[in-house]
């Protein structure tokens, strides 16, 4: 494996800051194998995103804009890295852990006929050989992966775990990637949104969760909400709260959720429960608001303040706030 | 229709597992196999459709796994699907996705299917990209992260999760589709689904049966384990009991000072 090849994941225009991450991480990665290093852009908006990428300095990046990659999700960003990865021959290979980078790593994986690891929270290089550290079973055990008999190892990321920095000198080249005349089986309509723009809990260095505590739905946008804001985060929840309909599945933290690394995890009247615990037990610092000072969540909160949410949450973002005009 | 749940067997996900230092294997003394409960949406979505379709449209559970997973299969039976293919094989250990994928392929081009639905993801190994290498490897369209799913037959129109909301999607059979826990609430099986369980048929298939040519298990896989490592627990920290607000948000904002967080 030589070069590094980088997905980088758009939305309407705007790169994905976890694609830029990984850009960032593909220049080491790429010096130490010898190789270059590509950036591979697709789907309405394709060109806007490869502008805003070059500052991140990967060799090339390859365009595949229109036609029918306007009209459809998945599909046809496949076929663009299918393509960019056919060119440049045995590679590494990195795509953001997202739904879409998901997608489009395994199926890419599948038609190299290559290794793929998942959920990858670190990636180096010793020996010219690549391997890869994944969290599993929820955190409990740490496994490093290398890929053997493959040309291509596909590697999804976790969001948050590189810093995304631009790089001393930008790209130095954009080419347009001209995808195969093809029919697609499946037809897809425009994106119905019923969420404002927020962040994401997967990409979020800053996750403020809401759970039973809360008593109901109200909290999440009169608590928890302008909390996350203060901080630049986004918002969470136990799987207690989302089962109880107070807040989309979408915000679910666990392991029938989504597993995060932020660098602060605020739970707010979440017990902590193993269930909850594996996906939020990588965060770097882990802070809890709970009336009761027996809950699970006591014995690995790097914080734990036991009083009344209620009072203690507004307070809190009044003051993150006031800090933040000054 | 013919319908395919793909399901798995996992760790209790409710038990604190941990991992032998030792064999640096999972302890499985005290920890019981489950149903995948990401599986147990995609087996209610199936059963939905059947129901609704009304017109002999069949509900067949798979799961590639040793015969032990036999247990967890007649729980997915009990819910009501009509019968279950097992492919086991010891070959097949040390399977990574692409092995899994490839020999999961092999055994449903074998059973047929118009429809395949997988849950998101399993609660072990957690990859979520097990559903879309199938799709490819089986040459069909894969339509994930599914909320919503209607089907005329030939037709599969479903609603995908986006970021941000949801796209209207529709696809020809035959096709793989995984959905996500926002689809259903999964039933649970009754006393009469338990007692006819036990008298569905469980086809087993090991790889003999199939025709997969690649190498398998550990010998075919494109990845291997080189270290398995146990994290440092977290300890407990600081625990500062609250008179009010004032003093609880004093604490927690102090200490994210501390931290350089703020």
């Amino acid at each position: 494996m030589r070069d590094v090849i980088v997905f980088i994941e758009q939305r309407a225009g705007a790169p994905r800051r976890v694609s830029l991450e990984l850009a960032t991480k593909a220049q080491d990665l790429a010096t130490a194998l010898g190789g270059k290093t590509h950036g591979v852009v697709a789907g309405a908006g394709a060109s806007q995103a490869a502008e805003a990428t070059k500052a991140f300095g990967l060799g090339t990046l390859h365009v595949a804009e229109g036609g029918v990659t306007a009209e459809y999700l998945i599909d046809p960003l496949v076929d663009a890295l299918e393509a960019a990865a056919k060119a440049a021959g045995p590679a590494l290979i990195l795509v953001p852990n997202t739904m879409i980078g998901r997608d489009v790593g395994s199926r890419v994986a599948a038609r190299l006929d290559a290794g793929i690891t998942s959920d990858a929270t670190d990636v180096t290089v010793a020996n010219g050989k690549v391997s890869t550290v994944s969290p599993k079973l929820g955190g409990l055990t740490i496994t490093t992966c290398a890929f053997k008999n493959t040309e291509y190892g596909v590697v999804s990321v976790r969001p948050n775990v590189f810093a995304a920095k631009p790089a001393a000198s930008p790209t130095s080249s954009l080419e347009t990637l001209t995808l195969p005349a093809k029919k697609y089986g499946m037809k897809m309509g425009a994106e119905v949104e019923e969420a404002a723009p927020e962040l994401g809990v997967e990409e979020a260095s800053t996750v403020v969760s809401g759970g039973r505590g809360l008593g109901g739905p109200e909290p999440f946008t009169t608590l928890i909400k302008p909390l996350a804001e203060a901080l630049g985060g986004a918002v969470g929840a136990s799987r207690a709260a989302v089962d109880a309909g107070w807040i989309p599945h979408a915000h679910q933290v666990g392991q029938t959720g989504k597993t995060i690394s932020p660098s602060l995890y605020i739970a707010v009247g979440i017990s902590g429960a193993i269930q909850h615990k594996v996906g939020m037990r990588t965060a770097g610092t882990i802070v809890a608001i709970n009336k009761d000072a027996n809950v699970p969540i006591a014995d690995f909160a790097d914080l734990l303040v036991v009083g009344d949410l209620f009072q203690i949450i507004p307070e809190l973002t009044k003051r993150v706030e006031a800090e933040k005009v000054h | 229709m013919k319908i395919i749940v793909t399901v798995k067997l996992v760790p209790d996900t409710n038990a604190d597992k941990r991992i032998d230092p030792g064999t640096k294997r999972l302890v499985r003394t005290g920890v019981e196999n489950v149903l995948n409960p990401f599986d147990e949406y995609a087996i209610e979505a199936a059963l939905q459709l059947r129901e609704k379709r009304n017109d002999g449209s069949t509900v067949t559970i798979f799961t590639m796994a040793p015969e032990s997973g036999k247990e967890i299969v007649r729980k997915a039976l009990a819910m009501g699907a009509d019968d279950a293919v097992m492919l086991s094989d010891p070959k097949l250990e040390g399977s990574d996705i692409a092995g899994t994928a490839h020999a999961m392929a092999a055994a449903l081009k074998k059973t047929g299917f118009d429809l395949i639905l997988c849950g998101t993801q399993s609660t072990d190994a957690i990859t979520g990209e097990v559903p879309g290498f199938l799709a490819e490897v089986l040459g069909v369209p894969g339509l994930t992260y599914v909320r919503k799913l209607d089907s005329d037959g030939t037709t599969i129109n479903a609603q995908r999760e986006t970021d941000l909301g949801y796209v209207d999607v529709s696809v020809a059979t035959p096709a793989l589709v995984s959905v996500t826990k926002a689809i259903n609430e999964p039933r649970y099986p009754s006393l009469k689904g338990i007692m006819g369980a036990k008298k569905k048929e469980i086809k087993m298939f090991s790889l003999a049966d199939v025709d997969f040519t690649r190498a398998a298990g550990s010998d075919g896989a494109k990845t291997e384990l080189l270290e398995l490592a146990t994290p440092p627990a977290r300890q407990k920290g600081r625990v500062v009991n609250a008179a009010d607000g004032t003093e609880g948000a004093g604490a927690i904002f102090d200490f994210l000072r501390e931290k350089k967080l703020l």
